[in-house]
């Protein structure tokens, strides 16, 4: 029995530092977690077995893909995984077969600073759908989710065709699958939990949905949620000043999700910054910041 | 019959009385009723002061998971959160000044908590910090 607990400032490691680990000593206990960098190391044959767990199988045949070889009824390699050697990081992706320019799947998963896993990346869009080119600026510079520069244009004809903010095109509706087979990654290498940043509160309000919790930023979002209320700052600043604040906006997920990408929440000195989201395994921890939501 | 029950707030004040309300709702529904809901009570509004106070401090505080097991002749009720780590630490031999421990930046006193309950454990994992409290149904 202990009878005091200390603060301790320090993160705590959740599993061994991945350069200690080599893979052939896991036979030692399956309850170890893996590590990103130790999968990475091993043989190209390997890894990509490993790494197949990462794909559900049903969102591969939907576009023919066969599952095991990763190739299209042409046999052409419709998968691609980038895991070099020496890395701490994934990123596999899956591009359709009539557009082998850019992936309609994007996953990034990466060792964190206390051994854990990080979901830096997802993207999931419909092939099929129209394309607005929010990433780019009329020149062809990279906007970098709207952070550095936005193309304003493209950004109000996504936000009219019901997208939310840094969607290139609209939902393939496959995101569940895409998670239930994170979680069974999660498992596979002993990890009982996975963090993530939400880049837009749209995003933060689906992980909330798929049974994420808040390591930071719960606070922010429960403000939020208060401010957009009828006689709140965030409801007064949609004033109509842009394309991006229209004053229904306040009402759905994606209309207040614009106006904070838009910078609203600088109104009332807010920042949409450093939020952090937690995923604990089999668990849904039952967040919801935004009752009775409409997306 | 076993039920098991979760709520998941932010960590701020406001929410300890969401908790307190939560743990009596879900304890009646199993029909546990006076001191030992009381017992309750006072234990996760220690525990969750604390996390909310030293756990979450200098930062945009997030989540705080509150989860009752009912059964085996116990309520187990599990605190989570996700801030700064604790760690057990021995205070050494207390004077009268130490008395307000409870209080000082950083510690966390669990004696308050021992008094109410038959069980305490801690333990940081990669899925957050873990209190565990247990009570056992029918003691004193």
């Amino acid at each position: 029995m202990f009878s005091h607990l200390r603060l301790r400032r320090e993160p705590v490691k959740v599993g061994p530092d991945p350069r200690e680990m080599p893979i052939l000593r896991l036979d030692a206990s399956p309850t170890l977690p893996i590590s990103i960098f130790a999968i990475n190391n091993l043989s190209e044959n390997a890894k990509r077995r490993l790494y197949r767990t990462l794909l559900p199988p049903p969102l591969l045949m939907r576009f023919r893909i066969s599952p095991v070889s990763w190739k299209d009824v042409g046999d052409v390699p419709r998968v691609r995984l980038d895991a070099a050697p020496g890395s701490s990081s994934v990123a596999i992706s899956i591009l359709h077969p009539a557009d082998a320019t850019e992936p309609f799947f994007l996953l990034e998963l990466a060792d964190n600073n206390i051994n854990g896993f990080e979901l830096n990346f997802i993207s999931l869009h419909d092939p099929d759908g129209p394309r607005f080119d929010v990433d780019r600026d009329a020149e062809g510079n990279q906007t970098h989710f709207g952070t550095v520069r936005r193309n304003l244009a493209e950004e109000e004809k996504a936000m009219h065709a019901g997208l939310a903010p840094i969607q290139l095109r609209r939902n393939l509706g496959a995101a569940q699958l895409v998670f239930d087979q994170l979680e069974l990654f999660m498992a596979f290498a002993a990890h009982q939990a996975y963090s993530l940043e939400p880049l837009t509160y749209a995003a933060a309000w689906v992980f909330e949905r798929r049974g994420f919790a808040y390591v930071r930023g719960h606070k922010l979002m429960n403000d939020i949620q208060r401010e957009f209320q009828p006689g709140g700052r965030l409801h007064a600043a949609l004033d109509g000043s842009t394309p991006f604040r229209q004053p229904e906006q306040w009402r759905t997920v994606r209309g207040r999700a614009w106006a904070i990408h838009d910078g609203i929440l600088e109104t009332i000195g807010l920042q949409w910054d450093h939020l952090r989201m937690i995923k604990q395994l089999g668990k849904h921890a039952g967040v919801e910041t935004f009752p009775d939501a409409v997306y | 019959m076993r039920s098991s029950s979760r709520i998941t707030l932010v960590a701020e004040m406001e929410t300890l009385g969401a908790f307190r309300a939560f743990i009596e709702r879900t304890c009646h529904a199993a029909g546990i009723t006076g001191t030992t809901v009381d017992d309750l009570k006072l234990a996760v509004d220690e525990a969750a002061m604390n996390v909310i106070m030293h756990g979450y401090a200098d930062m945009d505080p997030g989540s705080l998971m509150l989860e009752l097991d009912i059964g085996d002749g116990q309520v187990e009720v599990t605190l989570t959160d996700f801030g700064h780590p604790f760690e057990p630490y021995d205070p050494g031999i207390p004077d009268a000044d130490t008395l307000l421990e409870d209080r000082t930046p950083g510690g966390f006193g669990l004696h308050f908590i021992y008094q109410t309950m038959d069980d305490v454990s801690y333990r940081t994992d990669e899925d957050g910090n873990h209190m565990v409290l247990v009570k056992k149904l029918g003691a004193a």
